[in-house]
């Protein structure tokens, strides 16, 4: 990968890209408030679960599909992954937040990379309503085409999970900045070892029971700082 | 929306088997049911069973003349190489309630895989309980099931799926082998959900944090027929219910990408998952056609 490819990637896994995450906690926030998570020791074993039995087998290989279809051109195959995605999510405050996201990546993407017409195809759809536009498909489209390989394209998609709960965290839990770097290094290693599993993965699939209970239960919270 | 084929293989695909043949180890049992509306009630219009299924009559258990079936296998359990398989249809307004006279209880393999595949194809108008005990996966089973269920306009599925964590009386927990389920309910516009787990606890990833809970489940509500406004209703009333379990049991509800419902519950004993279920499927009912919930015969 050159720089060029390197640039232009990092820009949409950037906490700076404009995709609204800072607003969504992905359930931590009535685990939060439930008492499941108290500190950083609950929370590494939280996300780390979920790095390795949630999103690291559903979204990372929806990711990979998406790549592969980027690299085919196959405007069928990213739908196909994102409707499976889709109906997968079964809480509806974590579906909407993947989609959101999602639909300002590929709207970014799709004006901004030229010489991918898959990326303008998956816009009109997603426009369309004939698709739902989900996170990890529009990050695995958008790093394809600006070069990145399959497997950096899903470890940035699940790095950018982990900042996800970390700047959630900060906000939740007496957690310092310096905690948070801490964790976001313990969770590099799972990283690596679930992208290349991923990479080699066709079935999605997910086993994080009781994070997708708090995700649903997220919406019943009397006070909330987050959307999910 | 369209539909994907299921990416799990089927359970006689790619081991050299045909329907009808008998592996070397394990059994193929099939167990096929149509059923009707006959007047007030359901009954049975074809059926064919090859053991180890064993096929109970259907019988009436209620005013809504919904034919209970009990699904029975008498050998006790799965054992490795196993390869059960249930195809049921429900003709148009048709209402069958299916259930196990007990757990679904998988034994220890040293390399085979038991399966059992459920296709459910329900007619127009057609509701279906699917209501089966848990699955108690023993240490060392290695155990893949896949639930399809397909729903013609106008019809109802209400489907619960739930496995222990082992034989947890004697201390047996979260030590199966390997555990792959699959959960595919489709809508007549092809709106589909999906819940697909595949748990290895041996492994390094573990079966995570349910770990410290001894029962996982699933119920989902899925049809194109009830209002919007009842919906969120129900909704609301699942959610006091699962409030009330709490401690014992923890849950949440939330609305799947298709007309419906989705609960996930984790709960600590087996009376805690009976509870919950028992009050829930009692708020469906009741909200949904106003029946009450009837006393399950379990012979």
């Amino acid at each position: 990968m050159d720089i060029l490819s390197l640039l232009r990637g990092l820009r949409f896994i950037d906490s700076f890209f404009p995709s609204g995450g800072y607003a969504f906690s992905s359930g931590l926030e009535a685990a939060v408030q439930a008492g499941a998570v108290r500190n950083s020791e609950d929370l590494s074993k939280y996300v780390a679960d979920i790095l390795r039995n949630g999103q690291g087998r559903c979204e990372a290989v929806a990711v990979a599909k998406a790549w592969d279809a980027q690299a085919r051109g196959s405007g069928r195959e990213a739908m196909g992954a994102d409707q499976d995605l889709d109906a997968m999510k079964l809480c509806r405050e974590t579906r909407m937040a993947s989609q959101q996201m999602g639909r300002q990546v590929i709207r970014i993407a799709a004006d901004q990379i030229e010489g991918h017409p898959i990326l303008l195809d998956f816009r009109t759809a997603v426009e369309a309503d004939q698709t739902p536009g989900h996170l990890a498909v529009s990050v695995g489209l958008t790093l394809g085409a600006c070069g990145w390989t399959r497997t950096y394209t899903v470890a940035a998609y699940l790095y950018q999970t982990a900042t996800g709960f970390v700047a959630a965290a900060l906000k939740l839990l007496p957690m310092g900045q310096r905690e948070g770097q801490r964790l976001l290094q313990e969770w590099t290693t799972i990283i690596s070892e679930v992208s290349h599993q991923a990479d080699a993965q066709s079935v999605m699939s997910s086993w994080v029971p009781v994070q997708d209970i708090f995700s649903m239960r997220h919406s019943r919270l009397e006070s909330r700082l987050f959307r999910s | 929306m369209t539909v994907n084929p299921s990416p799990f293989p089927l359970p006689f695909e790619g081991r050299g088997l045909r329907r009808g043949e008998v592996s070397s180890v394990g059994r193929v049992g099939e167990l096929e049911l149509a059923y009707h509306r006959r007047g007030r009630h359901t009954v049975l219009l074809r059926s064919r069973s090859r053991s180890p299924w064993h096929l109970f009559p259907p019988i009436t258990l209620d005013e809504t003349g919904c034919a209970y079936t009990l699904l029975l296998n008498p050998s006790g359990g799965l054992v490795g190489g196993d390869r059960l398989s249930l195809r049921a249809t429900l003709g148009k307004d048709a209402h069958v309630l299916f259930s196990t006279p007990s757990a679904n209880r998988v034994y220890r393999s040293a390399s085979e895989t038991a399966e059992q595949s459920v296709d459910l194809a329900v007619g127009p108008g057609a509701i279906l309980e699917w209501l089966p005990e848990p699955t108690i996966p023993f240490a060392g089973s290695r155990f893949r099931q896949t639930i399809h269920v397909s729903l013609q306009p106008g019809a109802t599925a209400l489907l619960w799926d739930a496995i222990a964590s082992g034989r947890v009386a004697r201390g047996e927990r979260w030590v199966f082998t390997d555990l792959e389920n699959e959960i595919r309910i489709t809508t007549a516009a092809g709106e589909y959900l999906l819940d697909r787990y595949h748990v290895h606890p041996e492994k390094k990833t573990g079966a995570g944090l349910a770990c410290d809970w001894d029962y996982v489940a699933s119920l989902y509500l899925v049809s194109d027929t009830v209002d919007a406004e009842i919906r969120k209703r129900l909704e609301e009333k699942i959610a006091v219910i699962l409030d009330e379990c709490a401690g014992s049991v923890l849950a949440g509800v939330s609305k799947p990408a298709l007309p419906g419902l989705a609960v996930k519950l984790v709960a600590r004993s087996a009376p805690d998952l009976n509870g919950v279920l028992e009050s829930l499927w009692g708020a469906i009912r009741g909200q949904l056609w106003g029946f009450p919930v009837p006393a399950l015969r379990r012979y």
